[in-house]
């Protein structure tokens, strides 16, 4: 069976968003169970209904795999199908695409996917090497004084300046285009309008990435709900069909390459839109993963949006702001919005899809490109929505 | 010079977290006490791979000698650490990560010491040095010519 019969067969049909920011008192499982109740809402759905339940661990607590059996005993659902993953920022996609494998085989009819973390005033993870977590050899790295989220994302964006002349100024197009939409979204962080001059102007954290290439660090939590687009149709919110579905993977970072370009993120699009039978000309809005700025620029190389190398002209002229060529993360990304490791991208690809983005809605935006990458640039996962 | 494991006079800084060597890592570092890098070679394919793992990730096989490399490599990406994401490491900064592909094959991370730890930039070749941090001998590298 190819993958391309399940073009258009699942859908999105309830996404809970709860506050992204600074929420003290809340927990990873309070943020999941929050978010989960807003998704039902949303779905006019009843707690009965759910019968899939997948989730993926807060980063605090990413290596705990029973982060399910918690959820499903906070919720006191007792699922068909559930289960727990951590890819990084590339989950929240990953779990779409299992919910909408398991709808469409009859494992389950409605799948809840949620995530929850309090990131910010939570539990702080361990101080370790970058990577560390996978508790080998990596934890090894502290030898050279490898520390920090930055680090693998700041040798991605050395290596582009390099070969293709990228510059800093087109790191802060990046940014300066998600603090616009940013500014449109009264649940974003950070919404004071920022320049190319403000970003230049910030602290050097690691070069060659500025304080304004970073993204936010937030406690908050989301939840999506997959069901058969045939059952979507008879739901209270406008349809968002699962066109392509598609995830790569570069385990062995040091033995490829070009990891340093991400590979697997090409390969994750291509396969969407392979099954969805669409490409790059028929995405009208992006939301991309964008940890760091240089992150956006490599997704617009890796989906085609232009070729190799040319992702920092094609931030230059408003083309990824509201009213350009391609509108990229029209919430304000991680960068400024807040980082729900690609959930609010996810939750932000519904909405346009679905015509309710209010002010900062892109006009006619019937096809949305949704990609998630994580880890020590070592997961990958893509979906292409469409109106249903 | 002002590396990774050199201390601020007077300061009392944290200790900086150091690899924990083990019997399947050990012929690394003892290696880099000698002022040699060594890796694990694959009896089966030949392949040289790091970091240091049971199996060759190219053909599985579990059989390895340790080869001892020539330690020169090119600089593929390089990043300066304006803040100390470990406080052990607050009277380094600023100090670089390199990404660095060896000439027999693998890639590692270093630092560039030396004179022109600076100016080092991607494509420059690079030798390997093995600075002492606590008993250990770290390999680090210094520039040897531009691309």
């Amino acid at each position: 069976m190819s993958p391309d019969t399940l073009r258009g067969r699942a859908a999105i049909v309830g996404v809970g968003l709860t506050p992204q920011g600074k929420l003290p008192g809340s927990t990873n499982l309070s943020l999941q169970t929050d978010a989960f109740t807003l998704a039902l809402a949303d779905a006019g759905l009843g707690k009965s209904d759910i019968d899939g339940l997948l989730s993926e661990p807060g980063t605090t607590d990413m290596h705990w795999a029973l982060d399910y059996l918690r959820l499903g005993r906070a919720l006191g659902i007792n699922p068909l199908y559930t289960g727990s993953f951590a890819m990084g920022g590339a989950t929240a996609a990953a779990l779409v695409q299992l919910a909408a494998m398991a709808v469409t085989s009859g494992m389950a009819t409605y799948v809840a996917c949620c995530f929850g973390d309090a990131a910010k005033t939570g539990k702080r993870r361990p101080l370790q090497a970058a990577g560390g977590y996978l508790g080998d050899e990596t934890a090894n790295n502290a030898a050279w004084g490898a520390f920090g989220a930055a680090t693998w994302s700041a040798l991605t964006a050395s290596r582009h300046m390099a070969l293709y002349g990228t510059t800093s100024e087109q790191l802060g197009e990046v940014a300066v285009a998600a603090r616009r939409h940013a500014a449109l979204n009264p649940a974003a962080m950070m919404r004071t309008p920022i320049t190319v001059a403000d970003h230049q102007r910030s602290r050097m954290i690691v070069e060659p990435f500025r304080l304004l290439d970073c993204c936010q660090v937030s406690d908050g939590g989301a939840c999506v709900i997959v069901t058969t687009a045939e059952r979507a149709r008879d739901l209270a919110r406008p349809a968002v069909t699962i066109e392509g579905m598609g995830q790569a993977f570069t385990t062995q970072d040091h033995e490829c390459p070009d990891w340093w370009y991400g590979p697997h993120q090409k390969l994750a699009v291509e396969r969407a839109y392979k099954m969805a039978g669409r490409g790059p000309r028929d995405v009208q809005v992006a939301q991309l993963y964008d940890n760091f700025t240089i992150s956006v620029i490599l997704w617009l190389e890796h989906a085609g949006f232009c070729a190799a190398g040319e992702g920092g002209p094609f931030t230059e002229n408003g083309r990824i702001q509201l009213g350009g060529a391609l509108p990229v993360n029209t919430h304000g990304g991680h960068l400024s919005a807040g980082h729900p490791q690609g959930w609010w991208t996810l939750a932000e690809g519904v909405r346009q899809v679905r015509g309710e983005g209010g002010p900062r809605q892109v006009p006619g935006a019937e096809t949305c490109l949704v990609a998630g990458r994580g880890l020590v640039l070592n997961t990958a996962s893509a979906l292409i929505l469409a109106k249903g | 010079m002002a590396g990774p494991h050199t201390s601020r006079p007077g300061a009392q800084p944290a200790p900086k977290p150091l690899p924990v060597v083990n019997d399947e890592n050990r012929p690394f570092w003892a290696g880099a006490a000698r002022g040699q890098l060594c890796m694990q070679r694959c009896l089966a394919c030949g392949h040289i791979r790091f970091p240091i793992q049971a199996l060759c990730p190219r053909c599985i096989g579990g059989d390895f000698e340790w080869a001892t490399l020539s330690g020169r490599a090119e600089v593929l990406a390089k990043v300066v650490y304006h803040r100390a994401f470990h406080p052990s490491y607050a009277a380094d900064v600023p100090y670089n990560l390199v990404l660095v592909q060896l000439a027999e094959g693998p890639r590692m991370y270093g630092n560039v010491v030396g004179e022109d730890r600076d100016e080092v930039t991607v494509g420059d070749l690079v030798d390997a040095v093995f600075e002492p941090a606590d008993g250990l001998y770290v390999p680090r590298f210094r520039k040897i010519g531009a691309n």
